[in-house]
């Protein structure tokens, strides 16, 4: 019967989509006199806003899982860098009790307690006594998050997949242990940077880029990975995009035939790019970025971690990417 | 046929092995006709694979910057098309890597085999691989910062710690006062359990960015080399496997059993000596450009010698082609499946490698014991 008739089937399809969105438009926000749209308050359940001022201490994480919280927590453990950033940020250092072996920022961060990362030890979060930990949904394993919750260690999961996540995510954070306003400030400085280095790298032509995670055998970014969107953010094109991977083994041929205009090394946080590795990519002399010498390092933590510092690591790739739009991210803005 | 054991004293004139007895059939005609039809198969897969790879060049294009090579060197490089830079400088040096690869890792697996009848023996389960592997690592994780420094150097730490392995493995089954077949491929199988934990150590203890491009180089790894590495590894390669074929009439004998072989006047220890040091050194090589590739050094000899019959003189030579071939066949395919990205080659070798094995298990299931 669908096959029948094609087109009316079509046209029923994307009736409902456009209703779909219809009413989703109207679920999340509203009109207000002066012609703003304003977000409305967002409660546990989508649509019922109220309920919001009725269970304020209770919150859903990145795996749907409801959070009560009867108090305040003033221990907290941190299973990321990028959580770890976030807790300082909006000035919860202090209430920090334990974080991972990666957690170097801010520097305070790095005397912490460690519990180690995606295989935490149990046994030193226990004897911490956090009131909460905060983990992030992609390395935390899930029988380390069954025994959490056997052990009733209050668990609250984190996912930001892209830069408005990441800011949301600090503002949930940030009404979760009583810091709103330093969340939302946080949050909020992050957004109208961001919109500040759209506005700045919008229209430009988009120079190709490739970016190196390891050169033998040679390994990027494809689709689906974070730093694929960072660089596509900041103005350039991935040469890897076609890849099928978000982490490929890109093939030399693929490279020689797309021919990068600038290539990037992310670096730990002294070293830069080795003499050995810039002469193995010299051989390759036919390819633009080699010819005009355009190999830059940015350091990795910058990218790799979803945090409030994510800015810092956009920004860095606009100057890399766009040299010319380069000089007003030093001065501060005017505003 | 090959198992008929007849003896042919005019086929081996040629080659002047020492021996009285000459447990063979293979004539001189045979000899030739294989090879020859080896050799040009060979060819004809090294030039076909120049057509496959991650961006499509037509065989009149390949053809054209082939000719174009020949006839100007690399003189004319500067004001090249891609695709020349891709063929040439890409391409060309990983097929002729994959079968130096291929052919080393098959020559190898033909030597142990018969050092030590086993069907099973093979760089790998002796733990000569992932000593070499754990050598290499060594190298990456001391020349951390100098990549040029780590690539002189790999090599040399690979060959010694497949040397280092081989020591150990020997060591530990020569405490009888000879070596059982048995408890060299147990104190193997020991050592590459100790050798994977010291790998993952070492990975632990790296620079994550590092430790994962170590790991998917040990998944087996072929770059695209520049010709004066090629022409090193080449060195390797060509001494190597000369030392294990002017062995291999000795080789013959010792398929007897080592008594028998001794009374017929081969030094077996000597002989074994020699073998391993080769083995380590070729193993050592290999690994160090190309990771830890799989299947190749067990399921080659086995195939050739179905077909070849156990003759090391023919099986020798015929295995290191037939592995070359293997591997240039598979390395086309790591790199064409996933296109533009690629598979590790090891990967594909097992993944191959596996049910050739099974079939010709079951169809000539007397065929494996040579």
């Amino acid at each position: 019967m669908l096959h029948n008739k094609p087109y009316q089937c079509r046209l029923a399809m994307w009736a409902l989509i456009g209703g779909l969105f219809f009413f989703g438009g109207q679920a999340t926000a509203y009109e207000t006199d002066d012609g703003t749209m304003k977000r409305r308050q967002q409660g546990i359940l989508t649509g019922m806003p109220f309920m919001a001022n009725v269970v304020p201490r209770t919150f859903v994480d990145d795996l749907g899982r409801k959070l009560y919280l009867a108090k305040e927590p003033n221990r907290l453990v941190s299973l990321a860098p990028s959580i770890t950033e976030t807790l300082y940020a909006i000035g919860l250092g202090d209430r920090v009790v334990g974080v991972t072996e990666f957690c170097d920022y801010p520097p305070e961060a790095r005397s912490k307690p460690k519990v180690g990362y995606s295989r935490p030890n149990l046994e030193t979060i226990v004897a911490l006594q956090p009131d909460l930990v905060l983990a992030p949904r992609d390395f935390i394993r899930p029988d380390v998050l069954a025994k959490l919750e056997q052990l009733k260690i209050p668990t609250f999961i984190v996912e930001a997949k892209t830069v408005e996540d990441i800011a949301s995510r600090i503002q949930t954070i940030g009404r979760m242990l009583g810091r709103s306003e330093s969340g939302d400030r946080v949050a909020m400085e992050l957004r109208r940077r961001f919109m500040e280095l759209k506005a700045r790298t919008e229209g430009l032509p988009r120079p190709r880029v490739l970016y190196v995670l390891n050169s033998q055998p040679l390994i990027t970014v494809g689709p689906g990975s974070f730093i694929d969107q960072l660089i596509e953010m900041a103005g350039g094109a991935n040469v890897a995009s076609r890849a099928p991977s978000p982490y490929p083994r890109l093939s030399m041929e693929a490279v020689l035939a797309q021919d990068p205009q600038v290539i990037i090394f992310p670096v730990g946080t002294s070293e830069g790019i080795s003499p050995g590795e810039q002469t193995l990519w010299r051989r390759w002399h036919t390819i633009a970025a080699v010819k005009t010498g355009s190999f830059h390092q940015i350091p990795s933590d910058l990218l790799n971690r979803p945090g409030p510092r994510i800015i810092l690591g956009l920004e860095k790739l606009v100057e890399i990417i766009h040299p010319e739009q380069f000089a007003p991210f030093n001065s501060p803005p005017d505003r | 046929m090959a198992h008929d054991t007849t003896i042919n004293t005019a086929a081996t004139a040629n080659r002047t092995s020492g021996f009285d007895i000459e447990r063979s059939i293979v004539t001189h005609r045979r000899w030739l006709t294989v090879m020859v039809c080896l050799l040009c198969a060979s060819t004809a897969v090294v030039i076909g694979s120049l057509r496959f790879g991650a961006e499509s060049i037509s065989y009149t294009n390949v053809v054209d910057i082939v000719l174009l090579w020949l006839r100007n060197g690399s003189a004319r490089m500067e004001s090249a098309e891609p695709n020349f830079m891709i063929l040439i400088y890409v391409r060309l040096p990983r097929i002729v890597l994959a079968f130096m690869v291929g052919g080393c890792l098959a020559t190898v697996g033909v030597g142990l085999q018969a050092l030590l009848r086993n069907p099973l023996a093979d760089p790998y389960v002796l733990g000569i691989s992932s000593g070499a592997a754990l050598g290499a690592a060594l190298a990456m994780l001391i020349g951390a910062g100098t990549t040029i420094m780590a690539m002189a150097s790999l090599p040399l730490f690979a060959f010694i710690g497949g040397l280092l392995s081989i020591g150990i493995v020997y060591r530990i089954a020569v405490s009888y006062g000879h070596l059982p077949v048995h408890t060299l491929l147990l104190a193997g199988v020991v050592l590459n359990a100790v050798f994977s934990a010291l790998i993952m150590f070492i990975t632990s203890i790296m620079d994550p960015n590092r430790s994962f491009g170590m790991m998917s180089w040990l998944m087996g790894t072929l770059l695209a080399p520049d010709y004066p590495a090629l022409g090193a590894l080449a060195l390797y390669v060509g001494v190597g496997t000369a030392v294990l074929a002017s062995q291999s009439s000795a080789l013959n004998i010792l398929t007897l059993g080592e008594e028998s072989a001794r009374s017929l006047g081969v030094e077996v220890e000597r002989l074994k000596k020699i073998i391993f040091v080769t083995a380590a050194l070729l193993t050592g090589a290999v690994v160090s450009v190309s990771g830890l590739i799989g299947f190749v050094g067990m399921v080659i000899p086995h195939a050739v010698r179905l077909f070849v019959g156990p003759d090391h003189r023919l099986l020798l030579p015929a295995s290191a082609l037939v592995g070359g071939m293997f591997l240039v066949i598979a390395d086309a395919l790591a790199r064409t499946l996933l296109a533009p990205s690629e598979i590790p080659v090891g990967v594909v070798t097992a993944l191959a490698g596996g049910p050739i094995f099974l079939y010709l298990l079951t169809r000539r299931k007397g065929g494996l014991a040579s």
